[in-house]
């Protein structure tokens, strides 16, 4: 990834939201964009260029533009109308974009659509998250990682952070992935985990 | 069986058939597609070179995005057009405006007081339309132009209300003819859109739109909710105590029926109404 003066940065055309450039490339902002606040906060992450990505909760598609500057292919998965049209905007100027309207719990809908990803990243508001990550682990190459933005609280409003990422951790282990790290996205995020595993077998 | 894939498919024998080359018959052909998902395993570019659907992985890619944007611009306009999503946005729109209009009615009268001191309580007895009218002309300098902006929105919400009832009676006919253009229209957007009324059982109908009543109900064990939004419905409201939480189910069960003919046939049915209507009537008589 491209760094400079510890600004995270990624290569492609700008003007996709507003964002900032510097010197010919987009800014990517960790506080908009999970993604880049793990880069920050994990030393040891890296999206090599030429990767393929699947990407469950692609909302409007800023997060996305930013990865599909460096991945080979990005098939974004949104289930909302309003902010796929959006994300429609972004990927008519960005053809590495795959975009799909369908549900990320209900893999069968967009399946025919895939082919085998290098990274499975997870970004949705739902309470079963980790039991979605499951379903689309066969998707995943085999040890293809898996990054997974766990929204605790809309798992459980109330309980500690570590309470719930536990659990969900424990559904990835059982569902076939092995987690390397849970970490928290704070202070560029409240109340989300990023959990990293690969698949196993 | 036989594996479904975006560019084509491959029979047990591992025959294989590219999807059509035109795309707009490949778009119809998608849209229908659904895999299970017991151990699917996804497609390759090299199998659909293989097959002859595309010559190389570049090819591959641009049909790609090019079949599935116009897939997912399909299922965003089927999603988002409908004219029971116009109605939606009107109602909410209506709802809106109610609330707009009396904050500033209530911050308006407020800001009167110190203009007037012999202004009194005796006012607010009257209903917030007629204050407005009352207090706007009495009023001095922007409050006045204050007090004149909301009197028109009010009859903004005025017209808008009649629209709702007419666009009510035209886009789900049966459950207006059975509640009025304005309640079926409520329903409708608590709902979310006329197919998510239609799938709505009729004992869900009864308390839409009494969701902290309902909850309260579920978690704490506090009286059932009889009714939500089916209460602004005349023979709810009007109906004695006794048999109140009655009609409003009677109501209820009989509205579940009228949302499915709105939705799957979309016409009036007059000998429907007719029984439906007699069969509240009776809970009543």
């Amino acid at each position: 990834m491209i760094w400079r003066d510890g600004t995270l940065l990624s290569p492609g055309e700008g003007g996709v939201y507003g964002e900032r450039t510097r010197g010919g490339y987009r800014v990517w902002d960790p506080r908009r964009s999970k993604f880049s606040a793990l880069a920050h906060l994990d030393p040891t992450f890296d999206l090599a260029p030429g990767t393929r990505v699947l990407y469950l909760g692609a909302a409007n598609g800023t997060t996305v533009s930013h990865v599909a500057d460096y991945a080979e292919v990005v098939y974004a998965v949104e289930f909302a109308p309003r902010p796929m049209q959006d994300l429609l905007a972004v990927a008519r100027r960005r053809t590495n974009i795959i975009p799909i309207l369908a549900d990320a719990g209900r893999p069968g809908q967009y399946a025919h659509l895939l082919e085998p990803v290098d990274l499975l990243f997870q970004d949705v508001a739902q309470p079963n998250q980790a039991a979605i990550a499951v379903r689309n682990r066969p998707f995943l190459v085999s040890g293809g990682r898996l990054v997974l933005m766990l929204k605790v609280r809309s798992i459980d409003q109330s309980r500690p952070l570590d309470e719930v990422g536990n659990e969900a951790v424990g559904v990835l282990e059982e569902g076939g992935f092995a987690i390397g790290s849970v970490r928290s996205l704070a202070p560029h995020h409240r109340d989300h985990l990023a959990i990293l595993g690969r698949r196993v077998g | 069986m036989t594996a479904r894939y975006w560019w084509g498919e491959i029979d047990e024998d591992g025959e294989c058939r590219p999807a059509p080359a035109d795309d707009g018959e490949a778009v119809i052909r998608l849209a229908s597609l659904e895999s299970p998902m017991d151990g699917t395993i996804p497609g390759t570019w090299e199998a659909a070179v293989a097959c002859g659907a595309v010559p190389d992985r570049g090819a591959y890619l641009a049909r790609l995005h090019a079949l599935s944007m116009r897939l997912a611009a399909d299922r965003v306009a089927g999603a988002l057009r409908g004219p029971d999503l116009e109605l939606l946005q009107m109602v909410r729109t209506l709802d809106e405006l109610d609330g707009v209009i009396n904050l500033l009615t209530e911050r308006a009268v407020e800001w009167y007081a110190t203009q007037d001191p012999k202004f009194t309580r005796k006012f607010r007895a009257m209903p917030a339309r007629r204050l407005v009218q009352v207090l706007s002309p009495r009023a001095r300098g922007p409050l006045r132009a204050v007090l004149v902006q909301v009197e028109a929105l009010g009859a903004a919400r005025a017209e808008l209300a009649r629209e709702v009832t007419r666009a009510a009676l035209r886009v789900m006919p049966n459950s207006s003819e059975l509640v009025g253009g304005l309640v079926a229209a409520r329903l409708m957007a608590a709902a979310g859109s006329l197919d998510a009324l239609a799938r709505l059982p009729a004992s869900g109908l009864q308390v839409l739109g009494a969701k902290s009543a309902l909850f309260s109900h579920i978690r704490a064990g506090t009286p059932p909710p009889k009714h939500g939004l089916i209460f602004q419905h005349r023979r709810v409201h009007t109906a004695p105590l006794a048999v109140r939480g009655r009609v409003a189910r009677v109501l209820a069960s009989r509205l579940a029926i009228a949302a499915r003919i709105d939705r799957y046939r979309g016409e009036l049915d007059p000998a429907f109404i007719e029984a439906a209507n007699a069969r509240v009537d009776g809970v009543l008589a």
